[in-house]
């Protein structure tokens, strides 16, 4: 049978959380065994989107990481379960047999992404079953069904693309693109004149590989140099025909902001 | 679709919108009488959908998929809430001889019969008439927004009630409670001076906008502009394409606003932090740049304009000394001097269209109407209507027409495919039905003080003369003033000005009888004598007119549910009361008032789709003509392919509902009418207020608070959903959900707050609590707050405070702003730019329940009623 797969694209997400209500709205009071029992009215999610606030006044942008039971191949949810309650469908989708379940909740550190709830009423172990009970119908899961910008797709034949914390490896079958990369923002002025410097050449050089990337200063005299390799050490230089040559290094251990750089006019020389 | 054989479909309108109008409905599955779950509704493939066409940019339309905010996906949480009101309730403390007034907000109820209920308020009406001849000491509150059906959770019907006594009983006017411009204030009080407007609320026409926006525009200001917020509540899926299509035409956002909103923190490709309401400067000093550089248009300033020698002047500072440089405007505003001058001539040299929604600087702040107007005039510096250059708004694309909408669609669509209800009148009208009336934002007032003058009716589509008429409450001296209040809002302290005054006023011994009409025991609820019990939208047939979106459709919504308790709709509870009076004939049952409507549309005269056959149908959803119809259909109305907005003003230089035609730096009608006003002068001009960070004010409550239209609840809507807090509130440490207040890192640090800490805002209005969220989102010296919360009295060192977190409670009222006795001149609201302190609390010190206990509010619960 056909492995599914999950692909989260971050770039497209905004953040609008109907993931995470749609997720509530079929699983909450309803029942859909055996894949789940009813979740409780409030307190699990299921779906989770975690909010990342990035940068420093004025150069702060929102990512949005709808987070899920990554159905990992590996799971080590599976191996920690005394009664072998956690299985994987033929399609790969992890499920918990609540029949099964004694509610130890050793499952719940096992897993790496924590999206594993205690269900106190009923004495179980619950989470994402990616909607089992929908995808056995042909239907697609809800939160993919519900989300205006496509940002969730499901399917079995989905590219690769990142895993959400590989170090884990667990073999997840929810794949990621534009996940959250450092980057290096400022803003370039000129120091006489009280105005921005537009089209200034911002480079970075990745002091490990040598390796370079660059952008230029927009109208408003901002860069924004992204995706960058987490944890390198960068060279920054900023390049302007009428200005002198600027040049920093930066640590990508997070996001890096230069703030206002007052650039010197060259001298006549 | 559903499985199950006994699963069944319905649709259920929009929870919030309102005024008788709709988002798409989702569609709803019910099994064993239960909401069982709520989906996105699929437009079917044989709708034609529209495709706005551009040369070089690619074409755009929308998906079939829709979907609305996650409010209305949790709605169905609310039908079984614990505060719903489920039988008549009547106050324990009131007594028709003794109204006991102060135990209005502390009393408890008791549940009564339907019949006494009708006893109690016939008798009460029929006093009102003995005794004072007429209706008109009762202050009708009906408006504003509330469920979206179009007929039985209307909320005008206590206005239709009042008119039909005085249509066929001859029982005299009644007070009617006017809407103000509650959401294009600077438009209405400023903008209209200058470019007219009137019959689209002072805010320009939309028609054909994207054709135009999405060819020729550069750049897009989204000043304040949240599609992600309020176009998303307000229109459902369309509002989130839209920035998505500005994107793929390679229009570059640059949104201005104080926080980073969440539309600005995924589409911008520019945030520029901005104090709040402190716009009006920032456009002086981009006027600067523009007259010292020469880089605004100048022949469209000699053709389409008039008086700009006067802003020249006021922009040298030769009438105020003051010059309106770029460094001026920066320390008014905060935004750096190269970040001004880069603006100003990005603006210049590329295609600039400005963008709003409902929300930003230009309604509800301090002064909105002197932002609106120095907008339109550097609008109009730019050449106002060229290519490129418009007013967009992201979001209802059916609103403010002149004769088209604003994506491709057949006008015999929009003006005969949907039932409109004569009830929108009372809201959005010309003026007030009744001459005996009171702004909205003066309600307070006119039940404490007795006497009371204003300028203008605050009718939405009021001519702008009327601005210049004087008005007073009551209309005479030896009027009795209001006696009586018929509340169908349940949402004055939470979405208008100075809520804590509100309930002080319900409290008035004026008052000898106050009636609430509402699903739920909240807000300003607790301040009634009586409460009826209104249904929910699952509990009714009704017909869903969806004009808030970009498809226009009609959906049959059938009872999902059994009605909760002995609940009853808004339109069936004032059909049995003006039953009880005699007016049967103007209440006929509720089917006979759907059909007449349905009949009177597109779906019935043209299409010859019956009543009956709609109602198995369930739904006519209109056909979008094809780019080539709708480049026929411009032309008709003098737009070329790719041009619309004000393209017409631009050809014509004339016809702005203005005195002159013209665009008008200088307001013929302000210099004519009231010429001497230092507020609202005939040119536009920079003036500090108390409510600013530099105001003597500012030394005891040195931070400015905006307040945006919520995310996850609708105004106060939603926002006792289990799943809507989750998402939208804060845990504090006690375990209670907090609203969320954003502090700038520094001004946390300041006062030694950090994230997760429970904290009071407070001025000399009242106090309020929140959950601080320390975030780079908001500029150092401004709190983000959503406005509108839920209220929820707690004592705090034996001070009432609310731990709902509704800022509206302790916002400014109008009348503040004038002296007491003088006429206020500008009936505006401020609920979005004042001054507040914020401080850490110890959360042991909160002693709960003095507002929202309601089992101990409700005596004599039924068993089983307990949520």
């Amino acid at each position: 049978m056909s492995q599914k797969n999950f692909l989260i694209d971050v770039d497209k997400c905004t953040g609008c959380n109907l993931c995470v209500v749609a997720c509530k709205d079929e699983h909450v009071d309803s029942s859909y065994t055996p894949w789940t029992k009813p979740q409780p009215e409030g307190g699990q999610f299921w779906m989770n989107v975690k909010p990342v606030e990035r940068g420093t006044i004025p150069r702060v942008r929102m990512n949005f990481l709808p987070t899920m039971c990554q159905h990992c191949e590996d799971a080590p949810c599976i191996s920690s379960c005394p009664e072998e309650a956690i299985k994987t469908r033929e399609d790969g989708l992890v499920w918990i047999d609540a029949e099964l379940c004694t509610g130890c909740g050793d499952c719940q550190p096992a897993c790496p992404y924590d999206v594993i709830y205690k269900n106190d009423d009923l004495n179980i172990a619950q989470k994402c079953t990616g909607c089992a009970h929908r995808v056995d119908e042909g239907d697609l899961p809800r939160c993919v069904d519900v989300c205006p910008h496509e940002a969730i797709s499901f399917g079995d034949d989905l590219d690769t693309a990142e895993l959400l914390h590989p170090e884990f490896d667990a073999k997840p079958r929810v794949y990621w693109k534009g996940l959250p990369k450092p980057w290096v923002t400022g803003m370039v002025v000129d120091s006489n004149k009280d105005e921005v410097v537009i089209r200034a050449t911002v480079t970075a050089t990745d002091l490990k590989d040598g390796t370079s990337i660059n952008t230029s200063s927009d109208e408003f005299g901002e860069f924004w140099l992204k995706d960058l390799t987490p944890d390198h050490e960068y060279r920054i230089e900023i390049c302007h025909a009428v200005f002198e040559n600027y040049s920093d290094t930066v640590t990508t251990t997070s996001d890096c902001e230069l703030g206002t750089i007052a650039l010197r006019t060259k001298s006549n020389r | 679709m559903p499985k199950s054989p006994d699963c069944r479909i319905v649709y259920v309108s929009h929870p919030a919108s309102g005024l008788a109008r709709s988002n798409f409905p989702l569609e709803c599955h019910v099994e064993d009488g239960k909401i069982v779950r709520s989906l996105p509704f699929y437009i079917p493939d044989d709708v034609q959908l529209y495709e706005i066409e551009t040369t070089e940019r690619g074409n755009y339309s929308r998906p079939r998929k829709e979907v609305q905010m996650p409010l209305a996906f949790a709605a169905k949480q609310r039908v079984h809430s614990n505060t719903r009101v489920k039988y008549p309730l009547l106050r324990d403390g009131w007594d028709s001889d003794n109204p006991n007034a102060a135990g209005r907000g502390s009393d408890s109820f008791s549940p009564i019969s339907w019949d006494k209920a009708l006893d109690i308020i016939v008798a009460q009406i029929e006093k009102i008439h003995d005794k004072y001849g007429s209706m008109e000491p009762v202050l009708v509150q009906a408006d504003g927004h509330g469920q979206s059906g179009y007929l039985q959770s209307l909320h005008f019907w206590g206005h239709y009630l009042f008119d039909m006594l005085r249509e066929h009983k001859g029982w005299g006017w009644w007070t009617q409670q006017v809407r103000n411009p509650d959401s294009w204030e600077g438009y209405y009080w400023g903008a209209k001076h200058v470019w007219g407007f009137d019959d689209t609320l002072g805010e320009p026409y939309q028609d054909a906008v994207w054709d135009d926006v999405l060819e020729h525009s550069e750049m897009v200001i989204f000043s304040g502009n949240d599609p992600e917020a309020t176009g998303f509540g307000m229109s459902g899926s369309v509002a989130l394409e839209m920035p998505k299509w500005l994107k793929k035409a390679g229009i570059k956002i640059v949104a201005i606003a104080p926080d980073l909103n969440h539309a600005a923190a995924v589409h911008a490709d520019t945030w520029i932090p901005i104090k709040p309401n402190t716009d009006a400067a920032l456009y002086l000093a981009i006027a600067h740049v523009w007259i010292a550089e020469g880089t605004y248009d100048k022949s469209y300033i000699d053709t389409h304009t008039v008086g700009f020698e006067a802003l020249k002047a006021h922009v040298a500072g030769k009438d105020d000394s003051i010059e309106k440089t770029p460094k001026w405007a920066s320390r008014v505003t905060g935004i750096p001097v190269p970040t001004i001058k880069a603006l100003a001539r990005e603006w210049a040299a590329k295609k600039t269209t400005v963008s709003v929604y409902f929300g930003g600087p230009k309604i509800r702040g301090t002064l909105s109407h002197l932002t609106a107007r120095m907008e339109a005039y550097v609008l109009a510096m730019q050449g106002f209507g060229s290519p490129g250059r418009q007013f967009l708004r992201t979001g209802a694309p059916s609103f403010y027409k002149k004769s088209l909408a604003q994506v491709p669609r057949y006008p015999e669509v929009d003006f005969h495919g949907l039932a409109f209800s004569p009830m929108i009148e009372y809201a959005i009208g010309h003026g007030p039905k009744s001459p005996v009336f009171i702004p909205r934002t003066l309600a307070a007032e006119a039940i404490q003080q007795r006497k009371i003058s204003w300028k203008s009716t605050t009718a939405a589509l009021a001519k702008a003369e009327d601005q210049f008429e004087s008005y007073r409450y009551p209309p005479t001296d030896d009027h009795p003033g209001i006696r009586m209040v018929w509340n169908e809002n349940g949402s004055q302290p939470g979405s208008w000005g100075h809520g804590n005054n509100w309930l002080e006023a319900l409290r008035s011994d004026n008052l000898d009888f106050v009636v609430g009409v509402h699903p739920w025991l909240e807000n300003d609820l607790t301040y009634s004598d009586l409460i009826l019990p209104a249904q929910t939208n699952y509990e009714h047939e009704d017909l869903v007119v969806v004009q808030r979106s970009d498809i226009l459709a009609l959906f049959y919504q059938e009872a999902a549910i059994e009605p909760v308790g002995e609940s009853k709709s808004d339109y069936e509870i004032h059909r049995m009361v003006g039953q009880r009076l005699g007016l049967d004939d103007a209440f006929p049952p509720a089917d006979d008032w759907l059909k007449k409507s349905y009949e009177g549309t597109l779906a019935f005269t043209r299409d010859e789709l019956s009543w009956e056959d709609f109602k198995k149908q369930k739904h006519v959803i209109y056909d979008c003509p094809t780019w080539e119809e709708w480049v026929e259909i411009k032309k008709e109305q003098g737009y070329s392919e790719h041009t619309g907005g004000q393209h017409w003003f631009w050809n014509k230089a004339d016809g702005l509902q203005t005195p002159s035609g013209k665009i008008e730096f200088v307001s013929e009608r302000i210099a004519k009418l009231d010429p001497d006003s230092v507020e609202r002068p005939p040119l536009a001009k920079w003036i500090a207020h108390s409510e600013q960070a530099d105001s003597e004010k500012a030394k005891t409550y040195p931070l400015t608070v905006m307040t945006n239209h919520p995310k996850y609840r609708f105004h106060v809507q939603g926002d006792d959903i289990e799943w809507i807090r989750e998402l939208g509130k804060m845990r504090g440490e006690d375990g209670a959900f907090y609203e969320p207040c954003w502090v700038h890192p520094d001004d946390a640090a300041e006062r030694n707050i950090i994230q997760g800490d429970i904290i009071m805002a407070h001025n000399d209005r009242g106090a309020i609590l929140f959950g601080a969220v320390i975030t780079e989102r908001i500029i150092p010296g401004a709190l983000s707050i959503d406005h509108g919360a839920k209220i929820d009295f707690v004592l705090l060192d034996n001070r009432k405070v609310d731990r709902g977190g509704c800022i509206n409670l302790i916002a400014p009222t109008v009348q503040e702003k004038y002296e007491k006795g003088a006429e206020i001149a500008i009936p505006e609201m401020n609920i979005s730019g004042f001054l507040v302190e914020v401080e850490k609390i110890d959360p042991s010190r909160i002693e709960p329940g003095i507002g929202m206990n309601y089992d101990e509010l409700v005596r004599g619960r039924k068993s089983g009623d307990a949520a």
